[in-house]
């Protein structure tokens, strides 16, 4: 895949070549490196601005690996990550964090990722209070309260703690402290697989009503290809750290070039239809 | 319809917790004719794991649990056999698959062994014979090279290995009856291809019948002759798998399937939620427990608690007092 670059904005990330490898070790208690495994092997794709990119791919097939380097929770072996054209990918921790402003992770398990010993209010507040925004306890409360109440939450029910809360609803805290900074890209690493079915779809539409009033662009990580079919503008289909096919929805959906493309369709159940 | 082979009457099952009496099953009743498969389908908390763990016996002795109704399988009476009886019958002619093949897998033995115990628990055969039926049923289940899988350990396999060998060990003393609860959501979509498939072939090999328990609507389409949809402990609607497909007749159903995200139709309709969320098993609503949550529900709804009746072209019946036209005003 060359490096088209698109019409008029540059794109918002572009990904160049990436690798990731990860040392193996054996061994319990003697561990000693038995060798590497590529995880990301040299990938290359656009984030537009505004849009919402799919990336499908079954288990350890490298897409969360790819979400955690464009975040930079990682760091790539080789290759380039530019954000609002620059890049990014070798930028120390302390040259992070004002980049962990513009982009956050939305996670896959709203019980694992929430501190079940924080009030909700709290985890949504943290990022105001470790980037210092607000003046005061006073103004990021008032903020967290509107935050809470954005993503389709009872504000007074910030003191509560994550136990009190339902998967559905503990996603929506999730995705309150992922925009709590004003980000202008979410990674959404399968965010709605853990969920009931019927909560699956508010939490689609939540997503899509943020992106509509905040203009953000994201980028959807998902294990199957009919959860990212409505939100998508694009998807790229990933199979062993390699992206084997990228191209608009539409066009996927209608005539998948890539074998696996179509195996990965012909995997989801089809549903009888009444004529 | 032939004779039943599994029947289960009006169970009721409730855990007392600190916070209050949990009703999981709240006057559930399903039956499933042999070789025929029943889906039992709902959302988290709706009942269906502990209805199914029921059958197998596996809520007795949980702390506080009480457990009433009838569950008669193939001439014995579940609900009152012994330990021993059932013992006898689990893992023999009544068998299950779970989530997770790790609660049926033990980590430290090797697959053979442990799929030889479980022929000569059940079976007056030498340990030659054992290894023989063994090693067949791992091929028949689609695990390549049987002979050598024989020699590994769980965590040597693949998550679609360890459920296929998960899979051998629950059918290998041909059992007639297969409780499956969610065998394929920990998976990926193409190897859950491929153990739905397989799942289906040994049903129809081997003539057993099959009672899936799942939250996937595409997972009962594909396997299943008959559905139970189950939501709040109750049961709200029940038919053969096409008809309650294409004309669900309770407002949960449809409001279910419209929330699925599917490959057909246009890509900007989008799945609808379904409003709220799941009642608490603790204080569930007066009335239809679904009322709170649905687009048609009238002032009756809160008042009326709804038994299964009738429905659609007759073959379906739902648990739902709307007259067809007030319920079809809101159908896709």
């Amino acid at each position: 895949m060359t490096a088209a670059g698109p019409p008029h904005p540059p794109a918002l990330v572009e990904v160049r070549d990436l690798v990731k490898d990860f040392p193996v070790r054996r061994g319990v208690v003697f561990q000693r490196d038995a060798g590497t495994v590529r995880a990301v092997d040299g990938i290359s794709f656009d984030v537009r601005r505004g849009e919402t990119l799919g990336l499908v791919g079954e288990s350890g097939c490298g897409k969360s690996t790819t979400a955690r380097l464009i975040t930079r929770l990682l760091t790539p072996t080789a290759g380039t990550i530019a954000y609002d054209g620059r890049d990014v990918s070798a930028l120390g921790r302390r040259e992070l964090l004002p980049l962990r402003r513009e982009m956050q992770l939305v996670f896959q398990d709203p019980y694992a990722s929430l501190n079940p010993r924080m009030t909700i209010g709290a985890i949504v507040g943290e990022p105001l209070r470790i980037h210092r925004i607000g003046s005061g306890a006073q103004e990021r409360r008032a903020r967290v309260r509107e935050l809470l109440d954005r993503v389709g939450l009872d504000p007074e029910h910030h003191n509560r703690y994550p136990h009190e809360f339902s998967g559905g609803q503990r996603q929506r805290v999730g995705i309150a402290r992922a925009i709590a900074l004003g980000p202008r890209l979410i990674v959404a690493d399968e965010p709605v697989s853990a969920l009931d079915v019927s909560i699956q779809a508010q939490i689609l539409a939540l997503l899509r009503e943020l992106q509509a009033d905040l203009g953000l662009t994201i980028l959807f990580i998902a294990h199957d290809l009919a959860v990212v079919r409505h939100a998508c503008d694009r998807v790229a289909v990933m199979r062993e750290g390699r992206i084997v096919e990228l191209a608009d929805a539409d066009v996927l959906y209608a005539a998948p070039q890539h074998p696996y493309t179509r195996a990965l369709l012909d995997a989801v159940p089809r549903m009888p239809r009444p004529d | 319809m032939s004779e039943p082979l599994l029947d289960v009457r009006d169970l009721r099952v409730s855990f007392a917790t600190p916070d209050g009496l949990v009703r999981a099953v709240d006057g559930v009743s399903f039956s499933v004719a042999p070789g025929r498969t029943l889906g039992i389908v709902g959302e988290s908390g709706s009942g269906k794991s502990v209805a199914v763990g029921t059958v197998m016996g596996l809520t007795r002795g949980a702390r506080g649990a009480t457990i009433a109704g009838e569950l008669r399988f193939a001439g014995h009476d579940l609900a009152r056999a012994g330990d021993e009886e059932l013992r006898r019958l689990r893992g023999d002619e009544l068998a299950m698959v779970f989530q997770d093949p790790m609660s049926s897998l033990h980590p430290l033995f090797r697959v053979g062994d442990q799929l030889v115990e479980a022929v000569r628990a059940h079976r007056p055969v030498g340990r030659r014979a054992a290894r023989i039926r063994a090693q067949d049923m791992l091929g028949l289940a689609g695990v390549p090279e049987p002979g050598r899988r024989m020699e590994a350990y769980p965590h040597e396999l693949s998550g679609g290995l360890r459920q296929r060998v998960m899979i051998a060990m629950a059918l290998v003393n041909e059992p007639r009856l297969l409780i499956a609860d969610e065998p394929t959501t920990a998976l990926d979509v193409t190897v859950q291809a491929q153990i739905l498939e397989l799942l289906a072939r040994l049903r129809d090999e081997l003539g057993m019948a099959m009672v899936l328990v799942t939250h996937d609507l595409g997972v009962v389409a594909q396997v299943a002759d008959d559905v139970a949809v189950m939501y709040a402990g109750r049961v709200v609607e029940t038919g053969p798998t096409l008809p309650l497909l294409c004309t669900p007749q309770h407002p949960y159903t449809w409001g279910l399937l419209r929330s699925m995200p599917r490959l057909d139709g246009p890509r900007d309709a989008w799945p609808v939620p379904i409003a709220g969320r799941p009642p608490s098993p603790i204080a569930p609503p007066s009335g239809c427990r679904f009322h709170p949550r649905c687009p048609s529900a009238l002032a009756p709804c809160a008042a009326i608690d709804p038994v299964l009746q009738p429905a659609g072209d007759g073959t379906q019946r739902a648990a739902c007092i709307l007259p067809a036209a007030v319920r079809e005003a809101e159908r896709p």
